[in-house]
C-alpha cells in the first residue's frame, strides 16, 4: 500500500515537473490495456512486468488502470456482442482452434467474449491513447502548471522554508 | 555533488535495474519457502484441518509437492477412531496427485495419475489419537421432523408390500385349507356395488315408468281423435250451392288437417322421448353388467384367490430378498434425481429431445457465465478442460472385521470425451476374505463419445454366503433361507440417459431352507419342492424409458412351485369362484331379471298406447284427405254442370234470335 501511494505521489510530482513524458505516457497507456483486461490473466501479468522492470510510470499506470476499468465495465455489454462476432467467426475458427491448443495463449482467456471484446478494444486504443496521452500532459505542463506557477500564491509558498527543505530533499533523495 | 546526481540522472535507461534486485531476492525466498517449509506448513494444516473436521488426531507421516512436477504425495494418513482412540478408523498408505505442466500451460488440467492405494481400517494405532469433546445434540427442527415422516412413510410402504406378497402363499394355504367362503359371503351382502346400483336402476325404472303413465295420459285420447272425427263428419263435401259454402267447407277441412297434424307431431316426440329414456336404461343395465363383473373380481380378492403363475410365485417368494436391494436402488435413484444437474435430468425425462451432435465434427461449446460466453475451441486428441488419466484406489485386508483386498482405478474421467476419443471406464474388483465375499467385479463404462451416450455396467460377485433371510412370512406360511452361497451377475446399460436395460442372474447353491405351513399338504409340496433343487437361480430383467422401467423375474423355483401346487390349488380356485358367482347371481341376478321385466313393460304398454292413438290418427286423417277429395270433385262437377246449362241457355237464345 505504502508502495502505491508512493508511486501515485510520484505521478503527481513527476506529472508536475518538466520530465517523464513518456514514462507517464506509456503508464497511462499501460494503465489502460489493464483496466481492459481481466485480474487473472496472463496479459494482466505481462504488462504488471513492463510497468515493474521498465521505466513505466507505476503510478500513472495504476491510477489509469483503476480508471479505465470502470470504464471497461460500461462497455462490457458492446464488448460482449464485438467478441462473440469474433469467435464465432467460421473463418477465424481455425485461427482460435490453433491458439487454443497453444501453450500460454488459453491463459489469456482469449476465448471469453468479454475479454476478446474489451481486450481488442484496448489493443487498438493503446497506440493512440500513447500520443494523445503525451500532448494532453504536455499541454497541461504549458498551461496549467505555467499559470499556477506564475501565481503569487507560488511564488510565495516557494519562498519559504519548507519548500526549500523540500527541495533540498529532492535534490538528494530523488 | 549536483553534478553526479545529474550524471545518475542521465545514465537511467529504460530498464528499472534497481527493481530486479529486490524482485530477484523475493524469487529466491519464495523459492527457500516452497522447497524447505511449505510441505511441513501443508501437512501440519492438513492435519489441523482433519482433527477439526473429522473429531479426532489425523497424522500424515509424510507429505511432497513439487513444483516442477506439478505433484502432491502424501504417505500415512492415520485417522484416529474417536470411540477407540487406540485404533484408526481409516489407514491410507499412500495418495499421489501428479499434474502435466504441459497442458496446465495451456490452461487446462490433465492429472496423470491420481492414486489412492493400501487403504486399511480399524488398524492399530503406536499412541491413543486425540479426540475432540463431542459436540451439543442440534435441537430437532422441521427437516429433521421431515425426515422422521418420510422415513416413516418409506417403512410402512414397504411392510405393506411385503405383506402383500407374504400373503400370496398364504391365500393358496387358505385355498387349499378350504375356506368356507358362503359363510362369509353373507356378511357382505351390504358392499356389493352391483346390487345398489340395480336397486337405483329399478327405482329409475319406476319413476319412468309413472312419468310415462302421466305422459301418455297427456297425448290425444280416443275421444279427442273421435271429437276431430265428429267435426270432419259434419263439413259438407258436396251439393255446394254458393262457392263461399265450398270454400268454407275447405277451410274447415284444412283447419281439422292441421289439428291431425299437431296430434301427429305430439305422439312422434313423445316416441323418441321414449327411445331415449330406453337408450339410457339399457346403458345403465349395461354398466350394472361391468359392475356384477367387478364384484365377482373383487369378491375373488376379498377372498384371496391367488392366480397360480411362476411370475407371480417367484415375485411372491423373492420379494423380500429383492426389497432390499430395490430400496437401496431408489434411495440412490432419489439422490442422483437430487445431485444431477438439471439439463441432465431434462435429457433423463426426455424434456430435452431433438438436440444432436456430429460425432465426427467437434463442435464450438459456448458456457454461459456471468459475464460474457466461454468458447472452447478443441480438436481431436487434444487436452479436454480437465482430463485425469488415471484413479486408481487400492485397500488391503488386514485384521478389520469388514476389509478386503480391493482394487480399483477410473480411467479417463474428462470434461470432453470427444477430444480425448475415450470412454471414462471405472472397475473395482477383489475379495473380502472375511466375509467370504470372492471375485467382486464392478465395472462402469460411460461412453460420451457417440452423439448418444452409452452408460454401460456389470456387477458381480463369484462367490457370497447368505445366511437368515426370511422369503415369506405369513400366518400359513413360512419360508427362510438358513444358508446358501450365492453368485451374482447384473449387467446392463443406459442409453441417451434414457433407454435402461439390466440383466440379474443370481444363483443359490447349497441352500438350506426352513419351511413350515399350517396345511399340511402345501408344507409337504413346499418341502418337497425346495429340496429338489440342487441351484435356484433368480432372473430377472429390467428395461424401459425412464423413469417407467418393468421389471421382470422369474426363477426355477417358481416354476417348480407351480407344478407342485396347480392341480391341488386350481380345483379348491374353482370352487371358490363357482361359489362366489352363484351368490353374485343370486343377489343382483334376481334384480337384473326382474329390471328387464320391467323396461319390457313400459316399452310395451307405452308403445301400444302410442300405436293405438297412431292407428286412430291415421284413419281419421284418411277419412278427411277423402273428404276433401270428394268436396274438390263435387265442386268441379258443378262447375262443369253449371257450365254445360248456360251454354245450352246460350244456344237456346241464338236459335230463338235468328228464328229457328
Amino acid at each position: 500500500m505504502t508502495l502505491l501511494l508512493k508511486q501515485i505521489f510520484s505521478f503527481f510530482q513527476l506529472l508536475n515537473s518538466e520530465t517523464g513524458t513518456n514514462q507517464l505516457a506509456s503508464g497511462l497507456a499501460c494503465g489502460l490495456i489493464l483496466g481492459f483486461s481481466p485480474f487473472l490473466s496472463i496479459q494482466t501479468l505481462l504488462i504488471l512486468c513492463l510497468v515493474f522492470f521498465f521505466r513505466i510510470q507505476m503510478g500513472a499506470a495504476f491510477l489509469s488502470a483503476f480508471f479505465f476499468k470502470f470504464v471497461a465495465f460500461i462497455v462490457d455489454p458492446w464488448a460482449d456482442q464485438l467478441g462473440r462476432e469474433i469467435l464465432e467467426n467460421v473463418s477465424l475458427r481455425p485461427l482460435f482452434t490453433e491458439m487454443y491448443n497453444m501453450p500460454l495463449v488459453p491463459l489469456t482467456r482469449f476465448n471469453n467474449s468479454i475479454v476478446m471484446g474489451s481486450g481488442l478494444v484496448g489493443l487498438i486504443m493503446v497506440i493512440p491513447a500513447f500520443f494523445i496521452f503525451r500532448v494532453l500532459i504536455t499541454k497541461y505542463r504549458a498551461t496549467f502548471v505555467a499559470r499556477f506557477k506564475g501565481t503569487k500564491i507560488w511564488k510565495a509558498f516557494a519562498t519559504t522554508k519548507v519548500y526549500g527543505w523540500y527541495s533540498k530533499y529532492k535534490e538528494l533523495y530523488g | 555533488m549536483t553534478m553526479t546526481t545529474e550524471k545518475n540522472k542521465k545514465t537511467q535507461g529504460p530498464i528499472r535495474w534497481n527493481a530486479v534486485i529486490p524482485f530477484l531476492i523475493i524469487c529466491a525466498l519464495t523459492f527457500i519457502y516452497f522447497h524447505f517449509f511449505f510441505d511441513f506448513n501443508l501437512r501440519k494444516a492438513f492435519e489441523w484441518a482433519g482433527y477439526k473436521s473429522v473429531g479426532a488426531e489425523v497424522n500424515i507421516a509424510n507429505l511432497e509437492t513439487s513444483f516442477f512436477k506439478a505433484s502432491l504425495r502424501i504417505q500415512g494418513i492415520e485417522i484416529t477412531d474417536a470411540e477407540k482412540p487406540l485404533q484408526n478408523t481409516i489407514e491410507i498408505g499412500d495418495i499421489r496427485w501428479g499434474m502435466s505442466w504441459d497442458a496446465l500451460l495451456r490452461g487446462k488440467i490433465l492429472v496423470n495419475e491420481a492414486m489412492i492405494e493400501n487403504i486399511q481400517f480399524n488398524t492399530s494405532r503406536k499412541y491413543a489419537g486425540r479426540v475432540a469433546p463431542p459436540e451439543p445434540p442440534p435441537k430437532p427442527g422441521p427437516g429433521m421432523l421431515e425426515k422422521e415422516a418420510e422415513k416413516l412413510k418409506e417403512e410402512a410402504l414397504a411392510k405393506a408390500q411385503q405383506h402383500y406378497a407374504d400373503n400370496m402363499l398364504g391365500d393358496l394355504a387358505a385355498i387349499l385349507g378350504g375356506t368356507d367362503a358362503k359363510a362369509q359371503l353373507g356378511k357382505i351382502e351390504g358392499s356389493l356395488v352391483s346390487k345398489k346400483k340395480a336397486q337405483e336402476i329399478e327405482a329409475d325404472i319406476k319413476s319412468k315408468q309413472k312419468f310415462w303413465d302421466d305422459k301418455v295420459k297427456t297425448l290425444p285420447q280416443g275421444k279427442d281423435i273421435q271429437a276431430l272425427g265428429d267435426r270432419l263428419n259434419k263439413i259438407k263435401t258436396k251439393d255446394f250451392k254458393t262457392p263461399q259454402e265450398l270454400q268454407f267447407s275447405l277451410q274447415e277441412l284444412d283447419a281439422v288437417l292441421k289439428q291431425g297434424d299437431i296430434y301427429y307431431k305430439q305422439i312422434g316426440s313423445t316416441g323418441q322421448d321414449l327411445e331415449k329414456d330406453l337408450k339410457k336404461i339399457d346403458a345403465d343395465i349395461k354398466e350394472l353388467d361391468v359392475l356384477i363383473k367387478a364384484d365377482i373380481k373383487a369378491l375373488e380378492t376379498r377372498f384371496r384367490i391367488p392366480s397360480i403363475n411362476t411370475k407371480e410365485l417367484t415375485r411372491a417368494l423373492f420379494n423380500k430378498y429383492l426389497g432390499k436391494y430395490m430400496a437401496k436402488i431408489n434411495h440412490y435413484r432419489a439422490m442422483a434425481e437430487k445431485y444431477i444437474p438439471p439439463k441432465y435430468m431434462d435429457k433423463i425425462t426426455g424434456k430435452d429431445q431433438g438436440k444432436s451432435e456430429d460425432g465426427d465434427e467437434i463442435s464450438i461449446q459456448p458456457h454461459p457465465r456471468e459475464k460474457g460466453i466461454s468458447y472452447e475451441f478443441g480438436r481431436k486428441n487434444s487436452y479436454p478442460l480437465l482430463w485425469i488419466k488415471k484413479a486408481a484406489i487400492s485397500s488391503q485386508a488386514g485384521m478389520a472385521p469388514k476389509s478386503g483386498n480391493i482394487r480399483g482405478q477410473i480411467l479417463d474421467i474428462t470434461s470432453n470425451q470427444v477430444l480425448t476419443g475415450r470412454p471414462t471406464v471405472a472397475t473395482i474388483n477383489g475379495d473380502f476374505p472375511t466375509e467370504q465375499i470372492k471375485d467382486l467385479l464392478l465395472k462402469l463404462v460411460l461412453d460420451n463419445t457417440k452423439a448418444d451416450s452409452l452408460v454401460t455396467y456389470q456387477i458381480s460377485v463369484g462367490s457370497y454366503p447368505i445366511a437368515g433371510t426370511d422369503l415369506v412370512t405369513s400366518s400359513d406360511v413360512k419360508i427362510s433361507l438358513t444358508s446358501a452361497v450365492g453368485k451374482l451377475n447384473i449387467d446392463g446399460q443406459l442409453k441417451a440417459l434414457r433407454e435402461f436395460k439390466m440383466n440379474l442372474n443370481n444363483q443359490f447353491t447349497t441352500t438350506n431352507f426352513k419351511i413350515s405351513a399350517k396345511d399340511g399338504n402345501i408344507d409337504s409340496i413346499l418341502k418337497n419342492t425346495f429340496s429338489s433343487l440342487p441351484i435356484i437361480n433368480l432372473i430377472g430383467s429390467a428395461s424401459g424409458y425412464l423413469p417407467s422401467i418393468s421389471f421382470e423375474v422369474t426363477s426355477n423355483l417358481g416354476s417348480e412351485l407351480e407344478k407342485g401346487l396347480r392341480k391341488q390349488v386350481e380345483v379348491k380356485i374353482a370352487e371358490a369362484r363357482k361359489q362366489i358367482n352363484a351368490y353374485i347371481n343370486q343377489e343382483v341376478g334376481k334384480q337384473r331379471e326382474q329390471i328387464d321385466n320391467q323396461v319390457k313393460q313400459v316399452r310395451e304398454q307405452v308403445e301400444r298406447e302410442v300405436k293405438k292413438i297412431q292407428d286412430q290418427l291415421n284413419t281419421q286423417k284418411k277419412q278427411a284427405e277423402a273428404k276433401v277429395e270428394q268436396a274438390k270433385k263435387d265442386a268441379e262437377n258443378q262447375a262443369k254442370k253449371k257450365l254445360g246449362e248456360q251454354g245450352q241457355k246460350a244456344v237456346e237464345d241464338l236459335k230463338k234470335k235468328f228464328g229457328f
